[in-house]
């Protein structure tokens, strides 16, 4: 008498069978993904009316919808400041949040960060260079050389603190970045003031300049990096087994390890090359996401951080576009302020492991 | 016994008068090189009188002079605060950058500027502000690191110190952008450079010098019986509530007064005191010689700070980043190993 074989299912899952493709979805995972992504489209819509003009939102689906009743000026405040200023926070959000999320899976540690690891200010140093003293490059070349200063500087912090998942590889990190952001300040000095301005307000990160000619550079590297790291989720769910348990189970550690660490590299140093030096997205997005979802699996992980990512660099640059009115804060400011004390409460519920 | 007593006096002048000796060749230094040579003559000749006519003295008497003593103060206050810091702690990343003190004492004098009643921020309210500032941030900090089983760990000390730091620097420079009036008073200041040190505010903040050094001396002789533990320096009859309340207090003091001078200058705290006690074990003696060390650093480094990028000059706070990182990076890697 055969038995017949039944798989073993974990309970939650909904199994999609479209042709030879199979997929599991967690419905309440999936469910939350979905309002989150809505959530962030309504948020961006709502930015868009916000601001020293105010545009109803029923103009809005006027113009959308062909009805172009908007005076020209307006209309132009609309698709040239306001819009590409919005798509480019979230999508910026989008990537510091994803990097921050694979490298905090990648390293085992909490507390790491583009910001914090150094990596963003090697990736701020080489374009920075490469703006003062390169030749004119296409646009798509500053990302790509911004990941080598980026690469270069996280082996440096891995290279001193040899672990990764304790507190002192958050420290050697950050006096790392304490002596290339010295560097960067020098060369800045150097410059006439006028040159320097601009430059110094990249540096803090800042969406005011945002153009549609960079989106196209930022949503591509988006996604190719997006993709690479869904790739490796599942091994990298399998990795938080531990090392021995992953070789055991087919995983290859070092073709992983080096894709995870080269996206969320790329991912910071493209925002670096858009809006400048963002930090505490990628420490803050990936922790709000456990919080909701849990962390089970690093692909809903990934993606909800995105989004998440995407939703608070969109409220950080909204707000400090139009709380103090007709002054602008940075988006860099007013997330420091507001991740500060998320990066403190996350000490505190950690308080008695580190 | 009083024989020893005297031998240790005579053992122990000697590095002071070596550190005394290097820091009066560092400061003749300072006051001969720039932009402008300056000769020996011209330097000795101002010590027999004052001569209007010569573009030398008014250049050593108006410009190098004053910058040199604010450099040596505020060198030796950020170098006794650093001290003072990892002794209490029993840390040796204790330093009034890392540990938030410099970052709150800018917020309150950016905050005491800013506000609309119009508080005094100059003279001596100037530092007191500062000191207020910093105290109050470095207990945040030590009350927060010292929450969970652990207890105050010297790595978790320093991470809270520095996102208290990024805490208050976010919120001044919010305050900063939005206040245009504040940051034409304080922008020199701000980054933390001697060159935009003002007299009246040294003489005014000198005072406070006195009772801060007392403290610091009291709270050295201490030291080191708190150095072998809580426990033993009870025994020993120190009541070591006390000694860590005066001890705070006298750090911010001394930061209070660095940052009232110069504005928030790093690491100088971070590199005298652990070189210092690499040689000498004993508190009371490492009083006088971080302070001498830390004068002829910050010196050596407001030097470079004006000489490296000709003619532009740099923060002299940059200067001392440079080498304060690397040094911040080596001892944590060794910290717990």
């Amino acid at each position: 008498m055969t038995m017949p074989f039944k798989q073993p299912r974990a309970t939650g899952y909904h199994q999609i069978r479209i042709g030879r493709l199979e997929m599991r979805l967690h419905i309440v995972r999936t469910v939350i993904l979905v309002l989150a992504t809505s959530g962030l489209i309504a948020g961006i819509f709502w930015a868009i009316t916000l601001g020293s003009q105010d545009i109803l939102p029923t103009g809005l689906i006027a113009v959308m919808s062909g009805d172009v009743t908007l005076s020209p000026t307006a209309l132009a405040i609309l698709t040239e400041l306001r819009l590409p200023r919005v798509v480019l926070a979230v999508l910026c959000g989008a990537m510091l949040g994803l990097s921050g999320a694979s490298m905090q899976s990648l390293t085992r540690n909490g507390l790491a960060d583009p910001g914090l690891l150094g990596v963003r200010e090697g990736s701020i140093l080489v374009i920075l260079c490469l703006t003062l003293f390169g030749p004119s490059l296409p646009a798509i070349s500053y990302p790509v050389l911004g990941t080598i200063g980026g690469l270069m500087v996280a082996a440096m912090t891995v290279a001193i603190a040899r672990s990764t998942s304790n507190l002192r590889f958050v420290l050697i990190g950050i006096g790392l970045s304490w002596f290339l952001s010295a560097l960067v300040a020098m060369i800045l000095v150097s410059l006439d003031a006028s040159d320097a301005q601009p430059l110094l307000l990249w540096v803090t990160g800042s969406l005011a300049s945002a153009t549609w000619d960079i989106v196209p550079v930022a949503a591509g590297l988006l996604l190719v990096n997006f993709v690479l790291l869904l790739g490796c989720a599942r091994a990298s769910d399998v990795m938080s087994l531990g090392a021995q348990t992953a070789t055991g189970l087919g995983v290859r550690l070092g073709r992983t390890s080096a894709i995870q660490l080269l996206s969320a590299t790329m991912l910071s140093a493209t925002c670096v090359s858009t809006i400048g030096g963002i930090g505490f997205i990628g420490l803050i997005a990936p922790h709000l996401t456990k919080l909701v979802i849990g962390n089970h699996s690093q692909a809903s992980v990934l993606a909800a951080s995105a989004l998440v990512g995407g939703l608070l660099l969109l409220a950080s640059d909204t707000i400090g576009r139009v709380a103090f009115l007709p002054l602008q804060l940075p988006a860099g400011i007013v997330l420091a302020v507001i991740g500060v004390p998320v990066l403190l409460i996350l000490l505190w519920k950690r308080r008695d492991e580190l | 016994m009083r024989t020893e007593r005297l031998s240790g006096v005579h053992v122990a002048s000697r590095p002071i008068l070596g550190l005394a000796a290097l820091l009066v060749l560092i400061s003749t230094l300072y006051l001969m090189v720039g932009p402008r040579l300056i000769g020996l003559d011209s330097l000795l000749g101002l010590a027999n009188g004052f001569d209007a006519g010569s573009f030398d003295h008014r250049v050593l008497q108006t410009i190098r002079m004053p910058r040199l003593v604010a450099a040596l103060i505020t060198g030796a206050c950020l170098g006794l605060s650093g001290l003072l810091l990892q002794g209490l702690l029993r840390n040796p990343l204790g330093e009034p950058h890392i540990l938030g003190l410099n970052a709150g004492a800018t917020l309150a004098v950016v905050v005491a500027t800013a506000a609309p009643m119009g508080l005094a921020t100059d003279g001596i309210a100037r530092p007191l502000i500062a000191a207020t500032g910093g105290g109050l941030l470095f207990l945040a900090t030590i009350v927060f690191a010292s929450a969970g089983k652990s207890g105050m760990t010297l790595l978790k000390v320093t991470f809270c110190g520095i996102a208290f730091s990024a805490l208050a620097s976010a919120v001044t420079s919010a305050i900063l952008i939005l206040d245009d009036d504040t940051l034409d008073q304080v922008r020199l200041w701000m980054v933390g450079d001697l060159a935009g040190a003002r007299m009246d505010t040294l003489w005014a903040s000198s005072w406070l010098l006195v009772p801060a050094v007392i403290a610091a001396l009291y709270v050295s002789s201490c030291l080191n019986a708190l150095a072998l533990g809580d426990d033993v320096a009870t025994g020993l009859g120190i009541s070591v509530r006390r000694v860590r309340l005066i001890g705070i207090i006298a750090a911010a003091l001394f930061c209070g007064i660095a940052v009232a001078i110069a504005g928030p200058i790093g690491f100088v705290g971070l590199i005298v005191p652990n070189l210092v006690r690499r040689f000498v074990s004993d508190y009371r003696l490492s009083v006088p010689l971080v302070a001498l060390g830390g004068a002829g650093l910050l010196a050596l480094a407001d030097l470079a700070a004006r000489l490296v990028m000709l003619p532009h000059e740099i923060p002299t706070g940059l200067a001392t980043a440079f080498v304060g990182a690397p040094v911040f990076i080596i001892l944590v890697a060794r910290a717990l190993r």
